[in-house]
C-alpha cells in the first residue's frame, strides 16, 4: 500500500513530477551521450595508432627503448637492434593469436632536407609486404603508389610533409644519417607517394621508407629494431604479450597502451570524465529533487501529521518520501538511459560528422568522424548514480515529514 | 468503569514567552459506550482536551489514563502504536488520503495493523456498507461529497476496532442533512456496537444527540450534564 500511496502521490502534481522526471531523464541522455562521444573520440584514435602504426604488440631491444627516452643515447640508437631476429619469427610462428607481423628499422630524428628547407622525420624502414598484412598505411596513399616500383630508396612521405616543403611525387627528399661508426651521411630519396592518415601527429614526423635502403645506410643489414604483431583479436594482448615474453627473456615486449603512453593516459581519462560528470549532474539533481521533494512534503503536512496520527510510524513516513522520490529515478533513469542507447546506437551507425572541427582534431590524432561507444557499465553507473542521489535527496525532507508532530496537522483543522 | 479518566490537566503553550493556559485543572471520567459532546466557545480549550486524550499532544500537567494504560509513560513510537489500536480519530476537514479510494483508505489502517488481506477488505467493505456507502467503494475524496467524506473517515476510525472514537468538529463542514445521516450512523455504531464516542464541538444539532455534555468555558469544566435520549 505504501508503495500505492507513493506511486500515486507522484502524479498528484503531474505537471511538478513530468518536469522532474524529464530533467533527470536528459541528464541521464547528456550524460550517456557526452560520455559515449568521448570514448568513442578515444576508441578512434587508439584504433588508428593501432591500424596506421602501433599495431597490438611490438617487440624491441630494451635499449633501444631507453635511448627513445635519453637523448644522448640517441644517436646510439639505431644500432640496439633485435638480437635474434630470426628466433623471434620462429617463437612467434607458433601463435595462433597472430593474425600478421612485420620487422621494421627505425631512425630516430632524422634530419629531413627539401630544396633549402630542413626538418625532422622519424624514418621507418619496412618490408611493404609485411606491412600491409600490419597496418594499413598502403590504403591511405592519396598520390603516387606504394613501394611498386622496385628502384633503391625511394621514400613515402605524408601529405603534411608535402605540404611544409613544397614538394611533390618524384622530387627528391635527402635524409641525413649517422652510421656505426658515427660518420655523417647524406642519402637522397625520392618520393613514390604520399599518404595521409588524418593522423596530425603521426603525419608531421613519419616517413617510409624499405627497410633494405635504411639497413644498408645505417650498416646493419638483416637487422630490425621492431616487430609489429596485429592479433586477431586486442582482448588477447596481454596473454600474448606474457607468452612471448616468457619465450623471449631479454626482448622488451610491450602492448599497444604501453607503447603509446597517451592511450593510457586517455583510459584514465575517461574514467575521470565519467567520474566528474556524473557527480556533478549527482550534484545538481540532488538539490533538484531536494527542492521537488520539499515542497511536496510542505503541501502535504496536514495529510501527514493525520497519517502519524492514525498510526503511520516515522519509520514508514520516512519510508513512503524515500520511495516516492527513488520512484522518481526508476521512472525517469530508463527514459533517458533508453534515450541514450538509442541517440548512441544511431550514431555508432552513421558516426557524428564534425569535419567542420577536422583540423583541430586532426592536430590531436582524432578522427574527424566519431562513433560514439557506451557500455553497460556506463549504464549500470548512471542507474545506481540516479538511485543513489533519489535516496541522498529525499534524506532532508523526509527528515522533515518524520519532525511534524501531528497534533499541529489537526490544530489546522 | 472509566475508559477513559483525566485527572488534574493542565495545559500550558508558549511557557517562556507568553504563557497561554488552555486548560487549568481538567477532572474528566468517560464510561464505555458514552456518547459524549465536549462543548464550548472558541479557546475554550475543547480540542486541547481531545488532543491530549488522543495521544496527540502531552499534557503539562496532569495525568490521563485510558483504560489501564498511563500516557505519560508511553514514548512517541509507543504513544503511534497505541494510537493505532485504541484510537478512532475523526477529523473537522475529513482529512482522507487523496489518492486511496473509500475503500482504500478504510483498509489503510487495518494495514498498519497488519491485518490479512482478505479480512481487511471484508472489514472496509461491511463499514462502507454501514455508512451508506457501498456504492462509493472505489471512488477517491475528490469525487465525493463533504458529507460522504466525513462518513469514510467514520469507517476509517472504526476499522481498527478502537476501543473510542474521538471527533474534533466532525460536523463543521457539513449541510444539515450530512450532519443529520453522520450522527444517525455514529448514533447507531454507539448503541448497537457499545464504541465509546467523543465529539468536541459548538454545533447544536451534536450536542442535540449527544447523551453526556460537557461544557468547557476559559480552560475548565463548567458543566457536566447527562441526558436520557
Amino acid at each position: 500500500m505504501l508503495l500505492k500511496i507513493a506511486w500515486r502521490n507522484i502524479w498528484r502534481s503531474k505537471l511538478r513530477s513530468i518536469v522532474v522526471i524529464s530533467s533527470i531523464a536528459i541528464g541521464v541522455w547528456s550524460l550517456v551521450f557526452l560520455l559515449s562521444f568521448s570514448r568513442g573520440m578515444i576508441l578512434t584514435y587508439i584504433d588508428k595508432a593501432i591500424e596506421n602504426q602501433t599495431s597490438h604488440i611490438q617487440i624491441h631491444n630494451p635499449a633501444f627503448i631507453n635511448a627513445d627516452v635519453d637523448k644522448n643515447e640517441l644517436e646510439r640508437a639505431a644500432f640496439n637492434y633485435l638480437s635474434d631476429p630470426e628466433g623471434i619469427e620462429l617463437e612467434l610462428s607458433n601463435y595462433d593469436e597472430i593474425e600478421a607481423f612485420a620487422f621494421r628499422s627505425y631512425a630516430h630524428q632524422t634530419f629531413l632536407g627539401v630544396a633549402g628547407k630542413t626538418g625532422v622525420a622519424n624514418v621507418f624502414g619496412i618490408n611493404p609486404e609485411q606491412e600491409k598484412l600490419v597496418t594499413n598505411i598502403h590504403q591511405q596513399i592519396i598520390e603516387g603508389d606504394y613501394f611498386e616500383s622496385q628502384k633503391r630508396n625511394q621514400i613515402l612521405i605524408s601529405r603534411a610533409q608535402a605540404e611544409k616543403y613544397n614538394i611533390g611525387l618524384k622530387k627528391k627528399v635527402i635524409l641525413s644519417f649517422t652510421d656505426q661508426s658515427g660518420i655523417p651521411t647524406k642519402v637522397a630519396f625520392r618520393v613514390c607517394g604520399i599518404y595521409d592518415t588524418k593522423n596530425q601527429l603521426l603525419d608531421q614526423f613519419n616517413v617510409f621508407v624499405r627497410q633494405k635502403d635504411l639497413n644498408r645506410i645505417l650498416n646493419i643489414p638483416d637487422q630490425s629494431h621492431e616487430v609489429a604483431i596485429l592479433l586477431k583479436d586486442v582482448h588477447q594482448s596481454d596473454e600474448v604479450k606474457a607468452g612471448i615474453a616468457a619465450a623471449l627473456p631479454g626482448q622488451l615486449v610491450r602492448v599497444y597502451d604501453e607503447i603509446s603512453p597517451e592511450i593510457e593516459l586517455f583510459n584514465v581519462q575517461i574514467e575521470l570524465s565519467t567520474f566528474i560528470f556524473t557527480f556533478i549532474f549527482m550534484l545538481g539533481l540532488i538539490f533538484g529533487i531536494i527542492n521537488t521533494m520539499l515542497m511536496a512534503v510542505l503541501e502535504r503536512m496536514r495529510e501527514l501529521g493525520m497519517l502519524m496520527a492514525i498510526g503511520l510510524n516515522k519509520v514508514k513516513v520516512f519510508q513512503m518520501i524515500t520511495l516516492e522520490t527513488l520512484l522518481l529515478g526508476i521512472v525517469s533513469a530508463p527514459i533517458g538511459m533508453l534515450i541514450g542507447y538509442i541517440s548512441v546506437g544511431y550514431f555508432q551507425q552513421v558516426g557524428l560528422d564534425l569535419s567542420h572541427f577536422s583540423k583541430g582534431m586532426q592536430k590531436f590524432g582524432l578522427s574527424e568522424v566519431v562513433y560514439p561507444v557506451s557500455s553497460a557499465d556506463m549504464y549500470i553507473t548512471f542507474g545506481v548514480a540516479v538511485l543513489l542521489t533519489a535516496i541522498l535527496g529525499s534524506i532532508y525532507p523526509a527528515l522533515k515529514a518524520i519532525r511534524l508532530r501531528p497534533v499541529e496537522a489537526i490544530r489546522k483543522v | 468503569m472509566s475508559i477513559i479518566s483525566v485527572k488534574n490537566i493542565h495545559k500550558t503553550y508558549n511557557e517562556k514567552t507568553v504563557p497561554v493556559h488552555a486548560l487549568r485543572g481538567v477532572d474528566l471520567e468517560i464510561s464505555e459506550g458514552e456518547f459524549t459532546a465536549i462543548v464550548g466557545p472558541s479557546g475554550s480549550g475543547k480540542t486541547t482536551l481531545l488532543n491530549i486524550i488522543g495521544g496527540l499532544d502531552r499534557p503539562t500537567e496532569g495525568d490521563i489514563r485510558l483504560e489501564q494504560t498511563e500516557l505519560s509513560t508511553l514514548n512517541e513510537n509507543q504513544l503511534i502504536e497505541f494510537r493505532k489500536n485504541n484510537i478512532g480519530f475523526i477529523f473537522q476537514s475529513y482529512n482522507l488520503i487523496p489518492v486511496l479510494t473509500s475503500k482504500e483508505n478504510v483498509e489503510f489502517v487495518m494495514l498498519l495493523q497488519n491485518r490479512p488481506k482478505k479480512e481487511m477488505e471484508t472489514r472496509a467493505k461491511e463499514l462502507l456498507h454501514a455508512v451508506g456507502l457501498s456504492d462509493k467503494l472505489d471512488q477517491r475524496p475528490a469525487q465525493l461529497s463533504g458529507g460522504q467524506q466525513q462518513r469514510v473517515a467514520v469507517a476509517r476510525a472504526l476499522a481498527s476496532k478502537p476501543r473510542f472514537v474521538l471527533a474534533d468538529e466532525p460536523t463543521a463542514n457539513l449541510d444539515s442533512k450530512s450532519t443529520a445521516d453522520l450522527l444517525d450512523i455514529m448514533a447507531k455504531l454507539n448503541q448497537e456496537e457499545q464504541i465509546t464516542f467523543v465529539f468536541s464541538t459548538h454545533d447544536n444539532r451534536v450536542i442535540e444527540r449527544a447523551r453526556r455534555v460537557v461544557t468547557m468555558v476559559d480552560g475548565k469544566i463548567e458543566s457536566d450534564e447527562t441526558f436520557n435520549r
